[in-house]
């Protein structure tokens, strides 16, 4: 006995996935930046309910809370967003963070006589932005834990995905129809 | 407080290694370790109240010796394994240059049924 299958509207799904060739990777990467955009924004806010107390040195294996200044130094992060697109194939992937914030000077690098801050950056004292995000987000023996980068991802992830989703909807859509409107120019 | 972050607290503190919840006056001398819960990563509503929710913890642990990580590590991983099941991973290994220590942490989800 054989078992009949029939589906309908298979044309359909031919004719949309010819007009998708060749727009496979616009149509991802576009997507995945608005979705990238969208986490960036949520790590943004998270950022802004950081707590702080004014800058003392941590002692005696006391753990201290981030000085108002690191905090602004993570808001003002020029380089806080999407990093560069890795294409591969039809692949693209990219990532949300501070890898590419750079450096900002630090006042107290100084006045301990450069004895925890060891990096310099034009002249200056200087720390790159990532460790102090990374420092606040886990934790040190100094520093007081606060996770805002993993309750961002969290919290951000089904706002990314349906950002992903809705601009990949809206980009195969506005293909389909001037592919239409080109078959009919055709004709 | 979710009843499975208590169980934790209790059974890390059962394994002999120093932990404090979320931090330490007084830091004590060689390896330690600190457990704090996070956040509230999800919950799912039932008549109207809010139940079986779900916390973000983390477990840290800061040592300066090889033979402390190796006595240390595995002991830590079978409480996560036991109290959270497969809900826990290794989400970094630092080391500090200021103080020397090497940090490692854990990320793990509680669950506090029927709150």
């Amino acid at each position: 006995m054989a078992y009949v299958m029939k589906a309908d509207g298979l044309d359909e799904v031919a004719a949309i996935l010819n007009a998708l060739e060749g727009s496979a990777q616009p149509v991802a990467s576009m997507s995945l930046y608005e979705g990238a955009g969208a986490m960036a924004e949520t790590v943004r806010g998270e950022v802004k309910n950081i707590r702080t107390a004014p800058f003392k040195y941590a002692s005696g294996g006391e753990t201290r809370l981030p000085s108002p200044e690191e905090k602004a130094m993570l808001e003002a992060a020029d380089g806080m967003g999407i990093a560069k697109f890795d294409k591969n194939g039809s692949e693209v992937g990219t990532s949300v963070g501070y890898q590419n914030s750079g450096y900002v000077a630090t006042p107290w690098g100084k006045a301990r006589n450069n004895v925890r801050t060891n990096y310099r950056f034009e002249g200056t004292f200087a720390k790159p932005i990532p460790v102090i995000a990374n420092a606040i987000n886990s934790g040190t023996s100094f520093m007081k834990k606060q996770p805002f980068f993993r309750r961002a991802v969290q919290r951000g992830t089904p706002k990314a995905e349906e950002a992903i989703v809705r601009t990949a909807e809206a980009l195969i859509e506005a293909i389909i129809s001037s592919n239409g409107e080109e078959s009919v120019n055709e004709r | 407080m979710p009843s499975e972050y208590e169980a934790l607290v209790s059974a890390l503190q059962a394994t002999g290694i120093p932990f404090a919840e979320y931090g330490w006056k007084t830091r004590p001398e060689g390896a330690y370790g600190v457990v704090s819960l996070d956040y509230e990563a999800g919950s799912c509503d039932g008549d109207g109240v809010k139940c079986d929710r779900s916390f973000s913890a983390s477990v840290d642990l800061f040592y300066s010796l090889l033979s402390d990580r190796d006595a240390m590590v595995p002991e830590i991983e079978s409480v996560l394994e036991e109290i959270c099941g497969g809900s826990w991973e290794l989400n970094s290994i630092q080391h500090e240059t200021g103080t020397g220590l090497f940090h490692i942490e854990w990320t793990c989800q509680v669950t506090d049924e029927g709150s």
